[in-house]
């Protein structure tokens, strides 16, 4: 046998039943959400053109995505996000679309790496759900889309989570007004992304910096908390540029408290990811139990602009199989319980009675019930018991029918038309 | 309360860390018994501290596995994992450098390279000097490299340059300071946020106390 061929790859996993119910059982309560708010889904292509990823200004570092070639030797890449698909969508699908448009997705991305600096994925192929709220620039729709996550995450029973803003803006204002070039300035990103107080501030000492920006700067790493933050720096000397992102960033909060989710967020000044990306807020969330942020997602205006029609937009997208990990730990270790699993409820044999069986089938599965077909070989009762079926249903003939409870052990006989009711069809 | 689990890389670094922390007021009575017990528990302020070994402290704390940990910079500049670097605990102060024969300059072309850094040597030379290397991967006595011709340099932490002077060799350039790090997961500073700065404070507090004595 060849040595691979009993493995799956590093990265992408099999999902057995129960793994796989509770997923589609989270996926189903997100889009629930999704849907109720006008957030209807679009599928675009599991794999497209290298050239709709390959930019400067994109967020996917180029190494981390799963490329081949199609048969005319051009670069093809499983899509590393949804957003990207999206944008390139919307400026030629949806070009003269009544705005704003409101779109959600739901399926596999795909990341190579070794989970580290590429997005932190663990999985190569992990599953994301998310929306996306295009034409619209206002802080209103930001909160909008903030809001239908909380609601989403809430509604898979995730309660102690924390969603962090910040604005992409905020940073680079304030490096505008410091003077600093552009690779001083990314040296400076890193540090502050890194939270290295130390460093910052040692980088800082180098320049002339003016006193006030300076103090600044070295805050950066530490501003992340409750509103208290932005209190924090209302004396400091700030530009029109950070101003101004500071006031859409408080504009936002207001905005999400208005709509009672105050509580779930926080404020990251030095949230500094993506900045290539990001043209305003940045939203990330997080949990308990889970390493990495459940969430993820900000306003991106100059991403649609790439593929032939200018269009502010924002979006956030949901780790599906993140939050699943937040829920089982929640649940300490696995209650299956909290979760809808499938199970079998009834077993029906026959002897010669098939057509009737096959009616009481149908019947039973009508009214809501699973029910399988027992298909010979070996003990039925046996079967049934391993399998954690709750009854058998032997059907002798229309009139004979016997109804074995395997919970509690009773056996009832009853007729067809006793079972399914009137004239048993 | 929940538990907050503190990594720890075996070692020198440990036995130091274990200091620090007692002296901040934590309960690491159990860490310093002699055992073979690799969880250790301080019920009273809900820790656990786990020992690890070293290059595997920023793994076990970007996978949340550890909320925080303490590690030698050159652990994290060669994993280069995804983590907040919130304290320069200023322990074990070396440095990273390109060592060589010390009469002979560092070739400008194709050179090879032995180390137990190769994510540290290959960032060095081709971000920074532009320069296309072929990394040698050891794991000790790297400094024998250049002596049988493995390699025309390495890249090594240097302490003193006493075992680089006895062989003949010396410091051509320095990479980076390194000392020990307090790091802690992303999520963790976000969601024990007064919890782990009420302990990066104290530490920073007791270290600058003994710098001034």
């Amino acid at each position: 046998m060849r040595k691979w061929k009993t493995h799956t790859p590093e990265g992408a996993f099999d999902l057995l039943e129960h793994a796989c119910a509770r997923k589609r059982g989270v996926e189903d309560k997100i889009t629930r959400v999704y849907r109720a708010s006008g957030y209807f889904e679009v599928q675009t292509p599991t794999f497209e053109f290298y050239d709709v990823f390959a930019d400067e200004s994109g967020d996917i570092d180029q190494g981390s995505m799963m490329k081949f070639f199609d048969r005319n030797g051009r670069i093809l890449v499983l899509r590393p996000d949804f957003t990207t698909p999206i944008a390139r969508l919307c400026a030629t699908k949806y070009a003269d679309a009544v705005f704003p448009k409101r779109l959600s997705y739901t399926g596999s991305a795909f990341r190579d790496g070794d989970g580290g600096a590429s997005a932190g994925a663990v999985q190569k192929e992990f599953t994301q759900a998310g929306i996306e709220l295009i034409g619209q620039s206002s802080p209103d729709a930001d909160a909008e889309v903030i809001a239908v996550t909380i609601r989403a995450l809430l509604s898979c029973g995730l309660e102690e989570f924390q969603i962090d803003i910040g604005q992409a803006e905020f940073f680079k204002g304030i490096m505008e007004q410091t003077g600093l070039d552009d690779d001083m300035t990314e040296r400076m990103r890193r540090l502050i992304d890194k939270k290295s107080f130390v460093a910052v501030g040692e980088l800082a000492d180098g320049y002339q910096i003016d006193k006030e920006l300076k103090s600044l700067i070295l805050e950066l790493p530490n501003l992340f908390g409750g509103i208290e933050v932005v209190e924090r720096i209302k004396t400091k000397p700030l530009g029109s540029r950070a101003k101004r992102a500071l006031d859409n960033l408080m504009e936002i909060y207001r905005i999400l408290a208005d709509y009672g989710f105050e509580k779930y967020v926080s404020i990251d000044l030095g949230m500094v990811q993506g900045l290539n990306y990001y043209t305003g807020v940045i939203v990330k969330g997080f949990t308990y139990g889970v390493g990495f942020p459940v969430c993820g997602g900000g306003r991106y205006d100059n991403l649609i602009g790439d593929y032939g029609k200018g269009l502010p937009a924002t979006g956030v997208a949901i780790g599906i199989e993140r939050v699943i990990s937040a829920l089982c730990h929640k649940a300490n270790a696995v209650e299956e319980e909290a979760f809808d699993l499938p199970a079998v409820h009834t077993l029906v044999c026959f002897g010669e009675a098939r057509e009737t069986a096959f009616k009481i089938a149908e019947g039973l599965r009508g009214s809501g019930l699973c029910v399988e077909m027992w298909l010979g070989g070996g003990g039925a009762e046996e079967y049934a018991a391993r399998r954690g079926i709750g009854g058998i249903v032997r059907v002798k003939d229309a009139e004979t029918i016997e109804i074995v409870n395997l919970r509690d052990g009773e056996t009832t006989e009853t007729t067809l038309s006793g079972l399914l009711g009137g004239d048993g069809v | 309360m929940r538990y907050l689990t503190v990594a720890l890389a075996k070692g020198r670094l440990a036995d130091f860390s274990i200091e620090v922390f007692g002296n901040i007021g934590l309960d690491v009575a159990s860490m310093r018994e002699k055992t073979r017990k690799l969880i250790f528990t301080d019920e009273k302020n809900k820790l656990k501290f786990m020992l690890v070994k070293a290059s595997d402290v920023p793994t076990y704390v970007e996978y949340g596995a550890a909320d925080m940990g303490i590690v030698g910079k050159d652990t994290i500049l060669e994993e280069g994992k995804n983590l907040y670097e919130v304290l320069d605990l200023k322990f074990g102060a070396c440095k990273m450098c390109v060592c060589g024969y010390a009469e002979q300059p560092l070739p400008s072309g194709f050179i090879k390279v032995a180390t137990k850094y190769p994510n540290i040597a290959r960032e060095y030379f081709s971000a920074k000097k532009n320069q296309t290397i072929e990394v040698i991967k050891l794991s000790g006595s790297v400094e024998l490299a250049p002596l049988c011709g493995l390699s025309e340099v390495i890249v090594d932490i240097v302490e003193s340059g006493k075992t680089l002077k006895e062989n003949g060799l010396a410091v051509l350039e320095e990479i980076c300071g390194l000392s020990a790090r307090l790091v802690v997961n992303r999520v963790s500073l976000k969601m024990e946020k007064r919890r782990i700065m009420d302990i990066v404070g104290k530490t920073k507090e007791i270290l600058l106390n003994d710098n001034h004595h």
